[in-house]
């Protein structure tokens, strides 16, 4: 009786050791391989160097398309967030068929295949003549809304109600109590929102793939069609690790600011 | 009355949805049913003709075949190495379990660009593992692993496992100890109470691990590319190279294919394990 479960727990710890490696050293291989002293990748490295960091700063392409990427997702996570938090804050309170119907609309973008949406989006905006900088904006915007939108739904789920109809009751109007009382206490699940906006536009490549243009290109864009037309450089390792340590930077802000289980509910 | 604001509240939103989601996806299939043009996004002409030739194509079917065989494989492993894991993670210690979810939460939120380009730098000529098994002696020659479909099912199972594992891992902590108690305490062996209690109870997380796994793998266009090379081309990359080409009606077409794929796979997940049955019965 006790047998089987031991074996089946090494099992199940041997498994989870192989899927962990697996998941992880696609990701450390990248960032090993950007410290290269080399032309070409040697493992273990030999030395460590910068020069592949500098060599990414150097390139304009590359610069540019980091800068554009974290412009693009500020701006994204911004606007997604807001308008994903109007949108909790007028459903939390509300049942029914119309509530339900425009919940699953709300969470839409996160299991739409974003592929279709990246061709449908090109298609509008050839059609009625979108600026690259913007279509691609609002593109990141609608994917992004739905965590915005979850985090904050969540949150405000949670409010205790009696607390808004304090506010109410004591003579503030609608828009004091949601500065007020509202905002103040839903706010990790705001924060909660935007950082996880932020990071989903900083990585996305579905819709960019269709929505880039010359001059206007996003990272990851970048680093994909560098990989299709020069080859993997090492310059790829450095962009990459730049775009790990942002992600890093976030995460640590994220687990800081408002601990990691709500971003395993949110997800 | 008093929340007849709120509705203000709803107006944004809802225009960002309806207009840069709603309409371009109808626009998509209004242009699906049109005849390609050379002058013009599309054709003037109404027409199946578009469906028409992706169903009787052998070509197309071949690719859509194909793409559903390595979705599959990707799905099986998925499952087979992650419940597993989830099991083993849905046990540990709180602590230890936030540490393992924010380990699996962490890949998640690197571009699958980067994750793809990690294993080219593996499996490429001059790649890690080539270089460590020539330094070994193992091999003479370097082994041709990147370009090829297991190289596809390889990368990009591993970059959507953690989606599988923080699925079933959600259901498996929620899941009420007592009832394996209960079963156990009735005579059950260790494996019938995990095949007739703990597998059931879980059918919600295998479900919507499922439902993220199999839906990314159909988008994954830029890991397919890197990975799989020229030569194991899925439908998706059938999508970007009709757009590519302007032909609009075939890029729309093949893309509700590929939507039709989805749907009827989360058809067939929610009937098949109706995780609406068991939901909340096990908390």
């Amino acid at each position: 009786m006790t047998k089987v479960p031991t074996a089946g727990s090494a099992l199940r710890g041997a498994a989870t050791l192989v899927a962990f490696a697996l998941i992880v050293v696609p990701i450390l291989i990248v960032v090993v391989a950007a410290f290269s002293p080399n032309d070409y990748f040697q493992f273990p490295p030999p030395a460590l160097s910068m020069r592949w960091f500098v060599e990414f700063f150097g390139l304009d392409n590359m610069r540019g398309a980091f800068a554009l990427s974290v412009e693009l997702a500020l701006a994204s996570a911004t606007i997604a967030t807001v308008l994903g938090t109007f949108a909790a804050l007028f459903l939390a309170r509300r049942g029914g068929a119309l509530a339900n119907v425009l919940q699953s609309l709300f969470v839409a973008p996160l299991v739409f295949p974003t592929i279709i949406l990246g061709v449908a989006l090109l298609l509008l905006y050839k059609t009625i003549g979108m600026p690259v900088f913007a279509g691609l904006l609002l593109a990141h915007c609608v994917v992004g809304m739905p965590y915005g939108f979850r985090t904050v739904l969540a949150s405000a789920q949670a409010l205790d109600p009696s607390l808004e109809e304090a506010g109410q009751s004591l003579g503030a109007g609608p828009l004091r109590t949601l500065v007020l009382v509202t905002l103040p206490l839903i706010w990790p699940g705001v924060l909660a929102g935007w950082l996880f906006a932020f990071i989903v536009s900083f990585g996305e490549l579905n819709t960019a793939l269709f929505l880039t243009g010359p001059g206007v290109t996003t990272l990851p864009i970048e680093i994909f069609s560098y990989l299709q037309f020069q080859g993997s450089q090492l310059v790829i390792a450095a962009a990459s690790s730049v775009q790990i340590a942002l992600i890093v930077l976030l995460v640590t802000v994220i687990e800081r600011v408002v601990g990691i289980a709500r971003i395993t509910r949110a997800r | 009355m008093k929340s007849a604001w709120r509705w203000f509240l709803l107006a944004p939103p809802l225009a960002l949805l309806l207009v840069f989601f709603v309409v371009p996806v109808v626009y998509l299939f209004w242009v699906s049913l049109h005849a390609g043009s050379t002058s013009e996004l599309y054709g003037a002409s109404l027409t199946l003709r578009n469906y028409g030739e992706i169903i009787g194509d052998p070509f197309y079917l071949t690719i859509v075949r194909r793409t559903l065989g390595i979705a599959a494989v990707i799905l099986g492993l998925c499952l087979a190495i992650g419940y597993p894991v989830a099991y083993f993670v849905a046990l540990l210690p709180t602590r230890q379990r936030m540490v393992a979810i924010l380990l699996l939460l962490f890949p998640l939120m690197v571009s699958n660009v980067v994750r793809a380009y990690g294993w080219v730098a593996l499996l490429e000529r001059r790649g890690v593992v080539n270089t460590t098994l020539s330094d070994l002696r193992l091999i003479d020659a370097p082994l041709d692993l990147l370009y090829t479909p297991s190289a596809v099912v390889v990368a990009l199972m591993t970059i959507l496992l953690p989606y599988m594992v923080i699925s079933i891992a959600n259901t498996l902590t929620a899941l009420d100890r007592r009832y394996l108690e209960a079963a156990q305490a009735l005579g059950a062996s260790p494996l019938r109470t995990f095949l007739h209690v703990t597998l059931p109870l879980s059918s919600p997380g295998i479900a919507s691990g499922a439902l993220l796994v199999f839906l990314l793998t159909l988008s994954a266009y830029v890991t397919i590319t890197l990975v799989g090379g020229p030569r194991s081309k899925l439908l998706v990359s059938l999508i970007y190279d009709s757009v590519t080409a302007f032909q609009w009606p075939r890029a729309a077409a093949l893309a509700f294919v590929l939507l039709a794929l989805a749907l009827a796979f989360t058809g067939v997940m929610l009937a098949l394990l109706r995780p609406g049955r068991v939901q909340g019965s096990g908390r």
